[in-house]
Parts: structure tokens; C-alpha cells; sequence
């Protein structure tokens, strides 16, 4: 099946400054693809050489089954909320989703009706009669999801929607992102800096550094890839943490700090199983051990190693 | 005595110009024009050469002049087309021009054209009777009626901009 | 680019842009009117000089609206983050453009229309209306034409909307500098080509002689030669840069 986003040896130069080198990556249909880097990662470029707003220097690439060459057709299967998305100020925002809807073909009638359907999806029902001008941050957001949608686009790019939001506003973007996947089966790049939601919203995941390619997988195999240590938490009663201390420090696998809540003790493991020597060595020691936790890998931890050692 | 006037006579004679458009006769359509003030008027000079050898080089003028002493008058205004380079005129041949006018200022204007050799000793021109222009007085400017549009319209615009300011942002 | 030009025109008439400007143009072309018809003393040909004012009054704020809209159109869209959606859309540049170009025209079209009853009331009285209102719509329209033009040129080049326009008023003022230069330096040859080659003091020259001097419609035709050709090229060249080079960086590159 071919893939809904292919990109093969994308290169992008300002000058003599590389933005994106070799950028070859797929991505399938109806996925979610998280697109993370550091900033001048290349993460916007690459958005805006996929979305053909920006011409690749070199490399090949296809959105939706159309080769790059043919740049008009892919943005009529294509929605973007771009990054530094404006909106015009003296528009309601059922006039704006209106004239984009125009501008892909739609009649008068359909634009109407598709705006204020969009409206409804994004939850801007009640707003959609008011002045761009007055709208918070995440409603501009959401407004800005629906004109990705406008067109029921094959693939949908969204580049940092979050930016700039307060946490409740930052779930329900991702909420509305998922539910776009759900319902409409569109393949969906988000690209973010939200680490925590990519890993929750994300089927897989593209990390960007210095306009490269450092990882490209499931969340999983990038975690698993870095490598990563792995930490967890032993509960002591307080009085008996500094004895515990003691007995991890002889422990070779096993790095140990207290966590600043009494009796917490933070462990970070060099090896798979140095877990069992921890507990062990607390044990022998006469400490009471009142818990232990083990953390998985964490994308973060990953993503930061993959973004430093670069 | 008889040789001393035989002298002075010959002096005066080559002293006196000789009438180089001796021959040429300028005439007018009209002798008075009556109109008002903004009207346009137009009136024809005939120049004829009476002469037995054709004429060339004259140069036609018209000219234009307050009759009252009352009315400010410059020619510019009056015509813009007051000066004429005429093509040769054959014996007994004749040319017509015609004179369009603007009625400037309200009074009484004299009209007047001369014909003049563009080259030769200096002469005196053949010139036409004076036409009269008689040019009424009429208000051209009805400075009442301003006040309801140089108040209107931009009463009418500022209402319209306030309303739909409002109507967009009630919206 | 109807729909591209229907959104301009909502955006700048039901936006208040375009209101608020056409309102403070009543209001000068009212001063003026009013000046002008309380002077008691006006003779004759004043009173075609100040048709002949008023007209050129109108024609050149008018088009200088026109020139102003223009030179906001894609360095403003740049710089109010909205030009990327556009150009993200299928619609092809050269449509965005006139669309974008037709739309600032409507500035010059609307100051037209609330000239005409000043210059009705003004006009009547020595029975110029007819002969002003066809000058004034043939040498505007030639005049706003390339202003717009070129303001939508600099609009697509320029690095900010703030160079835009600054450029814009910069380049109208240097085309009006040769209206007032004495007389004495308007004659003979050099002083004639000058004034013909500028399509603003063609423009001005033709419609004076039309209106104050009563000149035939086609005597002095040939004065009109430069508006028309800035007209055809600069909306050409327009076209063609909003075609080409209409990108979300300014300046060379984006």
C-alpha cells in the first residue's frame, strides 16, 4: 500500500545553511505521526517542504500518492495549521472557514455548510459569528484545525498546535487531533515539543536534529534505541533512608539519591535487572522496604539523548 | 522750391514704412456679440489678398481688450488659440479663420485681429474692425446649495461606517 | 480569483478600512467644495481652475487610496501570518493576485463615485460636468491602475510592510515633485519630456487642459500616451510578480 507521506533524500538550503538533509522517512495511512526536534530542528521546515510551500533543493517526496512535482494537487489533498498561523482580525470565524472553503471549490452553498459544520467539530459553534479579534489563544488554535479541515484533506500537518496554550488547552487540541484520525482516517504529522502527549497520541514517532533524521519508529523502538537508563523509586520508612543509602551506594549498577520527599529514594539503573540488586542490598541491610517502582523507558529520556549527543 | 519738396517727399516716403500687406483686407463675421459669462462664443476673420502676386508668411493675431477699464482681462483666458501662421494666399484668394472664445469675466471686450508679415522690415499691420463683446453677468455658482453636500456626504459615509463597524463587532 | 477578490472587498468595505478612509475623503473634497463655492469673487475661469482642482484633488487621493491598499496587500498578509493559509490553498498566485489587485482598485472606483455629485454642483454652472467626469474617469483610472501596480510590486518584495509602504509614498512623492517645479523649468524640450514621460504630470497636464482651458478631448491625446503605457506594463509586470515571486519570506528569498 503506498505509503500517505514518502520522503526520500529531502534536502532543504538557505544559502549555504542546511535546514533539512537527507530527510527520508514514511508515513501511513491513517496514522499519527509525531514530528519532535529541539528548536532549529528543522521541524517547520520540513512541514513546509512536505506542504510545498517551500521548494526542496534536493530528494523527492509524495503526500497523498502525488510526486512533489506536482505541487497544487497536493495541497488539495492536504490541511496544515502552520506554526505561526495569523488569522485576519476583522473576520468571524464562520467567514474565514467560509472562504477557504471557497477557495478549494466549494459553492456557495457547501462553503457555508462545511463552515458551519467545522465550527460544530472543533467546538466553536457558539463563537462562530464573532470577530476573529476576539477569540483566546486556543480558540484561534482550533479555529486553525478546522481550516486544515476545510478541504477533508488526506494527510493533515499540524505544526506546534499546543504552542502557547495553558495544559487544559493543550488536552483538548490533542483530544480534537485523535478524534480527526478516528473519525476521518486522515494521516496526521503533528509536530510538537510535548513530549508527554506525543508518547499518548502518537503511533509513531520522527525525531528531527540539526535537519537530520535521528530516530524514526514507534515510541518504543526510538525509547529502546537511545538506550536510555532506566529509573525508579524505593519508599523507606524516613528514618531509615540514609541506612538504605548506604547499603545502594555499594551496589555497582545502581545510582541512588534521596528524592527530597522523606523516605523517597530515586534509583537510576545501568542495566536491565540491577532493579533486584537494589531491593536486595536494601534488604540485607535491615532497611524496611515499603515500595519499589520501576519507570519504563521514557521517550524523553531518549529524546534527549538522541538531541544532546548530537 | 520745387526740388527742395521733391526731396523732402522722397525723405518722408523712405522714412515712413511701406504697407507690406498692402492688399490684404481683414474682416469679421460679426460687428457685436452678446452672450454671458461661461458661454462659449465663436466668430470668423476673412483675410483676403487683394493684391495682384500671391502673399505669404503672415502670421494672424487676435487680440483682446477691456473696453470699460473695469474688467480684468488676460487674452490666455479669453482664447488659448489667439495666434494663426497662415499658408501662402493667392492673388484675389482668401483665407477664413475662425476665433473660438471663452466669456471670461462679465463686460465689454473689444476683438480685434492683425495680420502681419512674419519676416521684412518692420510694418504696419492690416487689422479688422473691432468686434464687441457684450458679456453678461450670471451666477455661475449657487453658493447656498453647498452647505446640505459638503455636510451630507460625509455625515451620510460617517453613519454608514459607524453602523457597520457596530453591526460586525455586535456580531 | 472572484472569490479572492469578493473576500478583499468584504474584508476592506466590511472590514471599516475602506469606509473609514472614503469618509475622510468626503471631508476634504467637502472643505474644498465648500471653500470654493462661498468665494463670491470667483470669476469665470477660477471657477473652471477650481473644478479643474477638485478633480485632480480626487484623482490624486484616489489613487494614492489605491496605492496605500496595494502596498499592504501580500507584505501585510506576510507580516499578520495569514499569507502561508493562503498560498496552502490551490488557488493559483496569478489568481491571488488580481484578485488581490482588483480589490484595491475599488478604492479609486468608490472615491469616483462620491466625487461626482461635488463636482456636479461645482460643475453645472459652466457646463463641465460631462467633460470632468469623463477625464477624471479615464486619466484616474489610468493613474490608479499603475499606482496599484506598483505598490503590489513593492508589496511582493519588500522585506516588511513597513518598507512597503514607506517605499509606496516615497516613489508618489518623487513622481508629484515635477508638479511643482516653476514654469520657467517646465519649458523647452528637456522640461516638456519630463512632464510627459511622468504618467502623473501627464496625466495632470491632460485634464487641466481639458477642464480649465476647454481644450478638445483630442488635441491633446497625445499626453496621455505615458499614464496608459504605465497602466498596461506596471499591471502586467504586477501580475507577473504575484505570479512568480509571491512567497512567505520577502525580499529575494524567502
Amino acid at each position: 500500500m503506498t505509503a500517505a507521506v514518502e520522503a526520500r533524500g529531502v534536502e532543504r538550503r538557505y544559502g549555504s545553511l542546511v535546514a533539512l538533509a537527507d530527510l527520508t522517512f514514511e508515513a501511513e495511512a491513517g496514522e499519527i505521526l509525531g514530528v519532535l526536534g529541539p528548536n532549529g530542528a528543522g521541524k517547520t521546515s520540513a512541514i513546509r517542504v512536505l506542504t510545498t510551500i517551500l521548494a526542496p533543493t534536493q530528494g523527492t517526496f509524495a503526500v497523498g500518492g502525488v510526486p512533489h512535482t506536482r505541487p497544487a494537487e497536493i495541497r488539495r489533498r492536504i490541511g496544515v495549521l502552520p506554526e505561526s498561523a495569523g488569522y485576519p482580525e476583522r473576520q468571524t470565524g464562520e467567514e474565514f472557514l467560509r472562504y477557504h472553503a471557497r477557495l478549494y471549490g466549494r459553492g456557495r452553498a457547501e462553503a457555508a455548510a462545511v463552515a458551519v459544520s467545522l465550527l460544530d467539530e472543533v467546538g466553536l459553534a457558539e463563537r462562530g459569528r464573532s470577530l476573529v479579534s476576539t477569540y483566546s489563544r486556543g480558540m484561534r488554535q482550533r479555529l486553525g484545525i478546522a481550516r486544515a479541515l476545510v478541504n477533508e484533506p488526506q494527510v493533515v500537518f499540524l505544526d506546534e498546535p499546543t504552542l502557547g496554550l495553558d495544559p487544559a488547552g493543550q488536552r483538548q487540541i490533542l483530544r480534537t487531533v485523535r478524534r480527526i484520525a478516528e473519525e476521518r482516517g486522515a494521516t496526521i504529522l503533528l509536530s510538537t515539543h510535548l513530549l508527554a502527549e506525543v508518547e499518548e497520541t502518537c503511533s509513531r514517532v520522527l525525531i528531527l536534529n540539526r535537519g537530520r533524521v535521528a530516530a524514526h519508529g514507534t515510541v518504543a523502538e526510538v525509547a529502546a534505541k537511545a538506550a536510555a537508563p532506566r529509573t525508579g523509586r524505593l519508599a523507606v520508612p524516613p528514618g531509615q533512608a540514609d541506612a538504605a543509602l548506604r547499603a545502594l551506594a555499594a551496589v555497582a549498577v545502581v545510582e541512588a539519591s534521596a528524592d527530597g520527599r522523606p523516605g523517597l529514594i530515586a534509583v537510576r539503573l545501568t542495566s536491565g535487572d540491577s532493579m533486584n540488586d537494589a531491593v536486595r542490598a536494601v534488604l540485607d541491610a535491615g532497611v524496611t522496604l515499603l515500595s519499589s517502582e520501576l519507570e519504563g523507558a521514557r521517550l524523553s529520556d531518549a529524546f534527549l539523548a538522541m538531541t544532546e549527543a548530537a | 522750391m520745387r526740388r527742395v519738396a521733391l526731396v523732402a517727399l522722397l525723405l518722408l516716403a523712405a522714412a515712413a514704412p511701406a504697407h507690406a500687406v498692402a492688399g490684404v483686407a481683414v474682416t469679421n463675421d460679426r460687428t457685436e456679440i452678446t452672450t454671458k459669462i461661461g458661454r462659449h462664443v465663436i466668430f470668423h476673420s476673412r483675410i483676403a489678398n487683394r493684391g495682384n502676386a500671391p502673399v505669404s508668411g503672415l502670421v494672424a493675431h487676435l487680440n483682446v481688450v477691456d473696453l470699460t477699464g473695469r474688467t480684468y482681462v488676460d487674452p490666455e483666458d479669453w482664447s488659448s488659440h489667439r495666434t494663426r501662421y497662415l499658408a501662402p494666399i493667392p492673388a484675389g484668394g482668401s483665407v477664413s479663420l475662425a476665433w473660438p472664445m471663452n466669456a471670461v469675466n462679465a463686460g465689454t471686450i473689444g476683438l480685434y485681429v492683425a495680420v502681419l508679415p512674419r519676416t521684412g522690415p518692420p510694418v504696419r499691420p492690416a487689422t479688422s474692425p473691432t468686434v464687441r463683446l457684450r458679456v453678461l453677468d450670471r451666477k455661475t455658482l449657487n453658493s447656498g446649495g453647498i452647505l446640505p453636500l459638503a455636510l451630507g456626504i460625509p455625515a451620510a459615509l460617517g453613519l454608514l461606517t459607524l453602523g457597520v463597524r457596530r453591526s460586525r463587532q455586535g456580531g | 480569483m472572484l472569490v479572492v477578490l469578493g473576500q478583499e472587498l468584504r474584508d476592506l468595505w466590511l472590514g471599516g478600512r475602506g469606509l473609514v478612509l472614503t469618509f475622510a475623503f468626503s471631508l476634504l473634497l467637502s472643505v474644498i467644495a465648500y471653500l470654493v463655492a462661498t468665494n463670491h469673487a470667483l470669476n469665470f475661469l477660477e471657477h473652471r481652475e477650481t473644478v479643474n482642482l477638485l478633480l485632480q484633488v480626487a484623482i490624486a487621493v484616489g489613487s494614492l487610496l489605491a496605492l496605500l491598499t496595494a502596498a499592504d496587500t501580500v507584505s501585510g498578509e506576510r507580516e499578520r501570518g495569514t499569507l502561508e493559509s493562503l498560498l496552502l490553498t490551490p488557488v493559483s498566485r496569478l489568481a491571488l493576485a488580481a484578485g488581490k489587485l482588483l480589490g484595491s482598485l475599488s478604492l479609486w472606483a468608490v472615491a469616483l463615485v462620491v466625487t461626482v455629485p461635488y463636482l456636479w454642483f461645482l460643475g453645472r454652472g459652466v457646463g463641465l460636468v460631462g467633460d470632468a467626469l469623463v477625464t477624471g474617469v479615464v486619466v484616474g483610472t489610468l493613474l490608479a491602475v499603475f499606482l496599484a501596480s506598483l505598490g503590489f510590486l513593492i508589496s511582493v518584495f519588500a522585506r516588511s510592510n513597513r518598507v512597503s509602504l514607506s517605499l509606496s509614498l516615497l516613489l508618489l512623492l518623487t513622481l508629484f515633485v515635477p508638479t511643482q517645479l516653476p514654469s520657467a523649468a517646465q519649458q523647452g524640450w528637456a522640461g516638456d519630456l519630463l512632464l510627459r514621460l511622468n504618467p502623473i504630470t501627464a496625466g495632470e497636464h491632460y485634464v487641466g487642459k481639458v477642464v480649465t482651458s476647454a481644450h478638445p478631448w483630442s488635441e491633446d491625446l497625445s499626453w496621455l500616451v505615458s499614464p496608459f503605457v504605465c497602466a498596461g506594463v506596471f499591471a502586467a509586470l504586477a501580475l507577473l510578480a504575484g505570479a512568480r515571486f509571491v512567497r512567505l519570506g520577502g525580499g529575494a528569498a524567502a
